[in-house]
């Protein structure tokens, strides 16, 4: 009886694939994965929005290869069991893409399954490095690593031309990651990396530290980690008279370092991803978001929408819809997006994903430094 | 000349910090003097003296006063009260009806007690940073020119005064008051002290209210040093200031002292001369070592068997 039961179930398995297989004949199925309820739909939202924005125009104009693209959207609720439920149902339905998920750790056990059934998978907000660091083949992101930030300070902060810099760090794997490239990129610009030090995350007095950068004589100073620590260097440092310039990375750019640094924060250096909104060339689009009533600005909107416009060129350039061909003609060509120019490596990641210089002020607002 | 401005202000630093590890040790010191228990909560009940001044400050500061003693004053009189209370509390809620059992059992309950505090703070005030305003601002310096100059800040001063009166005050109390020598006899023998008349319950409230009127002394003071409080604001200094109540000798109040002033200035030595990486590394290394050889810490006194 139970093998019966078993059979039969393998034989509506297969039947579904079969009919989902015919459909697929006239249309491209594309999975988008992401959550729709629990604590972050908010940026679920944004993805859902800036996906379905990309299947309307694609279709609008003429679809792929004669195809219509059709989104299937699933919830994964950010919970990394339910992707997992999740990403076995877009298989079931016989989905060759998936344009998700959105939180790393849900995006890392869904990619094993999309690899395994050979589905290509783009992720548009996923940032955690391990993602692309396992080999696969057909995995892709349209969003920068946390580890992309360290260069691009690394490369302003040569363009200053400081003459002793200090790198200090949280010991955290996202601190000390990004202040290691800093210091790395520092040094093979030939800038003179007086200090590399790391500090206690959670620890309070930073006199010791101020007074040794005092010391040094520094006129530049990196600091990987995020804003509890940072907001109390700065304030320290101004009260003992330092006067180096600060930087850190995305994770100390937000209000709360204005409460704790208070007047000490104005003119601190923050990495950020840059608005793709207020591109130039990006203004048709957020018109046509504008005539829906949905919003743009938000930071994972026109990733997702450059993740199914990928999926489109990477069929197109193709010229199959065998994800494998797809995978290889993202690797190889170059794309232009409204998020710039995409280029992939070998792991899936981008070549370059663009970070903005912002400076920082002491009432919490930030202009991009040229 | 350069290197010893550099030497002075690292130990400046460490005297700094090192005093206020002194005054939250105090009540780590006292608790375990009288009934051989740690308080974990500790740490707790300063970050709640230095939510209390906040609240003060900024309570007085809608009022429109601005007159910097008295605000000051209000501000340490309201959190040395809501402190000395919390403290009553806790000792009445979590310990007295554990008192006398196995030891782990008021070890566990005084955990316990630490991180409901720490959550019900996270709850009331939310769990991000609060700007603590910089009453007392502005430094002395010393050294002129393109060179290394020493600076010691107003408020740096002020902590270490503060944190010399405090201990001097108490240590008279101890010595000379009623209450003081209730308070040494129930240490040296709690059942003997209660036959002969010392409610020893009034004694052992006395001693956490004690010990949390300084810490909300402490509170204050380094809300406004580093300007900013959260809920595990008491979190890492509790840590430091056991450590240095260990150091020095658990149960002595001198010890307390002897052995905050030496864990910060060892801290801010390494950190300026070594690493800050290998601070903490230092620190607890001077612990074993001084352990090893004086294992009841540096001025404690060894415990004598009670027959």
């Amino acid at each position: 009886m139970k093998m019966s039961v078993k059979k039969l179930a393998t034989a509506v398995g297969a039947s579904v694939a079969l009919m989902a297989a015919g459909q697929a004949a006239a249309e491209i199925r594309i999975g988008i994965a992401g959550p729709m309820t629990g604590p972050v739909a908010q940026y679920g939202d944004m993805q859902f929005s800036g996906a379905r924005m990309a299947i309307e125009r694609i279709n609008a104009a003429g679809g792929v290869m004669g195809e219509q693209l059709v989104g299937v959207e699933v919830d994964d609720v950010c919970d990394p069991k339910q992707a997992v439920t999740v990403a076995n149902r877009l298989v079931n339905q016989g989905v060759q893409y998936v344009v998700g998920h959105l939180c790393s750790s849900s995006t890392q056990p869904a990619s094993d399954i999309y690899e395994d059934e050979g589905i290509l998978m783009i992720t548009p907000a996923s940032t955690s490095p391990e993602i692309t660091q396992r080999g696969y083949e057909l995995v892709f992101r349209t969003i920068g690593l946390d580890s992309m930030q360290g260069p691009v300070a690394g490369e302003y902060i040569v363009s200053q031309n400081p003459n002793k810099v200090a790198v200090i760090h949280d010991k955290q794997q996202y601190g000390e990651g990004i202040a290691t490239a800093v210091r790395d990129t520092l040094r093979n610009a030939g800038v003179e990396v007086a200090m590399f030090e790391g500090i206690t995350a959670g620890d309070k007095d930073f006199s010791s530290l101020v007074t040794k950068i005092k010391q040094a004589n520094v006129d530049f100073v990196y600091y990987g980690g995020y804003h509890p620590e940072l907001g109390l260097i700065l304030r320290q440092a101004r009260q003992a008279d330092v006067n180096a310039k600060f930087m850190g990375p995305e994770g100390v750019g937000n209000k709360d370092i204005n409460t704790i640094a208070g007047e000490a924060a104005e003119g601190l250096l923050v990495t950020l991803p840059p608005s793709f909104d207020e591109k130039e060339e990006n203004q048709d689009l957020v018109a046509a978001f504008a005539d829906k009533g949905e919003d743009p600005s938000g930071p994972f909107v026109l990733t997702s929408y450059t993740a199914v416009q990928l999926v489109a060129d990477g069929i197109e350039q193709a010229g199959t819809k065998d994800p494998f061909e797809v995978a290889k003609a993202l690797r190889s060509g170059t794309f232009e997006t409204p998020i710039g120019t995409v280029q992939y490596n070998q792991a899936g990641d981008m070549e370059s994903f663009e970070f903005v210089v912002y400076e920082w002020h002491s009432d919490g607002s930030k202009t991009p430094v040229n | 000349m350069q290197d010893l401005l550099y030497f002075s202000q690292q130990l400046i630093n460490g005297l700094t910090i090192g005093s206020t590890y002194a005054l939250i040790a105090i009540g780590y010191t006292m608790v375990y003097g009288i009934i051989g228990m740690i308080n974990f909560a500790h740490g707790e009940i300063y970050m709640i003296g230095a939510y209390t001044a906040l609240i003060a400050i900024t309570g007085l500061a809608t009022l429109g006063i601005a007159w910097l003693p008295l605000v000051l004053i209000v501000a340490l009189i309201c959190a040395m009260i809501v402190s000395s209370s919390m403290g009553w509390a806790v000792e009445r809620v979590a310990y007295r009806p554990v008192r006398g059992r196995h030891r782990l059992i008021p070890l566990i309950s005084a955990i316990g007690m630490s991180i409901f505090l720490q959550n019900y703070v996270h709850l009331a005030q939310g769990s991000r940073n609060v700007g603590f305003p910089a009453l007392i601002d502005g430094s002395f310096r010393f050294g002129t020119g393109e060179g290394f100059q020493l600076s010691i800040s107003y408020m740096q001063i002020t902590i270490f005064i503060t944190t010399l009166v405090c201990m001097t005050i108490l240590s008279l109390f101890i010595s000379r008051s009623r209450i003081g020598r209730a308070c040494r006899a129930v240490s040296q023998d709690l059942g003997m002290a209660n036959l002969l008349g010392i409610d020893t319950n009034r004694i052992i409230s006395a001693t956490f209210v004690i010990g949390a009127a300084l810490a909300a002394v402490a509170g204050l003071l380094l809300g406004m040093y580093y300007g900013s409080v959260d809920p595990l604001f008491g979190f890492i200094a509790g840590l430091k200031a056991f450590t240095a109540a260990v150091l020095g000798g658990i149960g002595s109040i001198p010890g307390a002292m002897l052995g905050g002033l030496i864990l910060g200035v060892a801290e801010s030595m390494t950190s300026g001369y070594l690493s800050g990486e290998y601070k903490d590394v230092v620190s607890f290394s001077l612990l074993i070592l001084i352990l090893l050889f004086k294992p009841t810490g540096l001025l404690g006194k060894p415990e004598v068997e009670k027959i």
